[in-house]
């Protein structure tokens, strides 16, 4: 536990079959930090996350839960992380056939033997913070999209978990929601002791609530460090990413002319659609 | 090179069936321990009984009974040749109970109750449901599968029944009702001709069907798009047609070995 890192990345690769989307990436994920990791639509991010949650395995010696390798952790070695750790999925992954109060609570009937009413208060102070109150007997289809994100948070937090994984906090929110999920995420941190990793493209929330931050590209890693070091970096696709500028123009005419008529592969930059 | 290809061609199929295969074998295995393991079955498994058994009692009583009637009209002009129209009633439930009851039973709870199992496992899987299951450390063959299968194992033996009760029934109706046989003779006629082993041969039937009907309506279910590595709405509509079919094909295949073994 005294270990500053809580996981460590020490030169991940993923392969989609023959594909590989990442690139011997490394960086640190430090304890009770938001560590934010950025980078283009397509970039690995997803495919990183999946890595850090246990869904994809690693390969020896590529990734560390407290200088444990992840790659040799048996059935109840990954259970034991997983009671650890709680993860908000894009779309929220809420369980379709319950009711919000039901679905925040599965994690608690499954792992506890607390009674009932008490695992309806805590449901309740849940989702509470979260902004959910009195939806607790809505169905996950009777709620807006944002909604149903905050909900899929609340059931990621019930259990207290150590470390916070969350993909995409923002995207299909409103600017004041959003808002209001960082300023959640940072709470949590800042009082709770949280890690918490963000996955996401958004600009502006990343660099409210990171103290790390991650750039990803094209399933190499960019940059990684503070975000004033991300700022100052001089990296080309650093700075294009910053500064939301579109993509260069293409650089090579005849190998496009070549992949429109089929004749020869198509120049792009960055990975496919993870 | 035109020696090589069919080769290979033939080499990458027999992988892609073997690891298929052996896919459904271990997503078995998984199913059959985590029918200890919490969370509890009870609950979860009387809403799939409900589900598969209770909401296909219209469906399954409609098909018995017409298939009982037409089994009586077509046993009674072949019977009637021979001037046997007494054994009606024996050919009517020997049909039913060994062959009939449990296959009808089958294919129509496929259609109606498998298919939907298989997409709404597979929609549970492409909105990363199952992910999400996995993230909590709660095994999702335990907490979506194992119920199904034990809702299966007791709700088509039940329906079989049902089915075999109705379809008689059926049989009577247009035997003794609308074609004048006598109901002593067609009540008799079963009540000497069906032995034990009729009935349990039809039990055993119905096990067998339930238990590979659900196990492949979830395992196409709850690998939809992990091969295509696409998450789409489309693979559930394949998963639920393949699961389908393959149900189908399974039973009928099933019900021949069987009946050649228990014979």
């Amino acid at each position: 536990m005294n270990d500053p890192n809580v996981l460590e990345i020490k030169g991940l690769n993923s392969f989609y079959g023959d594909r590989q989307v990442l690139f011997d990436v490394r960086f640190a994920v430090p304890r009770r930090c938001v560590t934010v990791i950025m980078g283009p639509s397509g970039c690995g991010k997803s495919t990183l996350v999946r890595h850090l949650i246990g869904l994809y395995r690693a390969r020896p010696r590529e990734l560390f839960l407290e200088g444990r390798d992840m790659a040799l952790f048996r059935r109840e070695d990954m259970n034991s992380y997983r009671r650890r750790i709680g993860v908000l999925f894009q779309g929220g992954a809420l369980f379709n056939s319950l009711t919000l109060k039901d679905n925040v609570a599965v994690p608690l009937r499954v792992h506890t033997r607390l009674a009932e009413e008490t695992i309806s208060v805590i449901v309740r102070i849940k989702l509470h913070q979260v902004g959910l109150s009195g939806f607790e007997d809505y169905m996950p289809s009777q709620l807006s999209g944002g909604m149903q994100k905050r909900a899929g948070l609340a059931r990621s937090l019930v259990m207290d978990p150590e470390i916070l994984f969350v993909d995409e906090p923002s995207s299909g929110l409103d600017p004041i929601t959003a808002a209001g999920l960082d300023n959640l995420i940072l709470e949590l941190c800042r009082t709770l002791g949280v890690t918490v990793v963000v996955v996401t493209h958004e600009l502006d929330s990343a660099f409210h609530i990171a103290d790390q931050m991650v750039v990803l590209d094209g399933g190499r890693l960019l940059a990684a460090g503070t975000p004033e070091a991300i700022k100052n970096s001089g990296e080309d696709r650093v700075v294009q990413f910053l500064e939301r500028r579109a993509e260069a123009g293409r650089e090579d005419d005849e190998a496009y002319w070549r992949g429109l008529l089929g004749k020869g592969s198509f120049k792009t930059h960055g990975g496919g659609e993870t | 090179m035109m020696m090589v290809e069919p080769v290979r061609s033939l080499g990458a199929f027999t992988l892609l069936f073997l690891s298929r295969l052996g896919r459904m074998g271990m997503f078995l295995g998984r199913t059959l321990r985590g029918m200890g393991q919490p969370p509890g079955k009870l609950r979860p498994t009387l809403k799939q009984i409900h589900f598969i058994g209770t909401k296909s009692f219209f469906v399954i009583g409609f098909t018995a009974s017409f298939t009982g009637m037409v089994l009586a009209l077509q046993g009674y002009y072949t019977l009637s040749q021979f001037g046997s129209e007494g054994l009606l009633g024996s050919a009517v439930a020997m049909s039913l109970i060994r062959e009939l009851g449990p296959v009808l039973t089958a294919l129509m709870v496929t259609g109606r109750a498998g298919s939907a199992m298989c997409a709404e496992i597979g929609i549970i899987r492409i909105d990363e449901q199952i992910d999400a299951l996995e993230c909590m450390a709660i095994d999702p063959h335990s907490y979506l599968v194992a119920p199904r299968l034990l809702a299966g194992l007791v709700a088509l033996p039940l329906l079989t029944a049902f089915c075999d009760v109705v379809g008689i029934f059926g049989g009577y109706v247009v035997g003794v009702e609308l074609l004048g046989v006598n109901p002593g003779a067609y009540l008799q006629g079963i009540e000497i001709s069906i032995v034990w082993d009729d009935v349990y041969m039809g039990i055993v039937k119905s096990f067998i069907f339930a238990f590979i009907m659900i196990w492949i309506c979830t395992c196409k279910g709850f690998y939809a798009g992990l091969d295509e590595g696409s998450f789409g709405p489309e693979v559930v509509s394949r998963a639920t047609t393949d699961a389908v079919v393959l149900s189908s094909v399974s039973i009928l295949i099933g019900d021949y070995v069987v009946t050649s073994i228990l014979l």
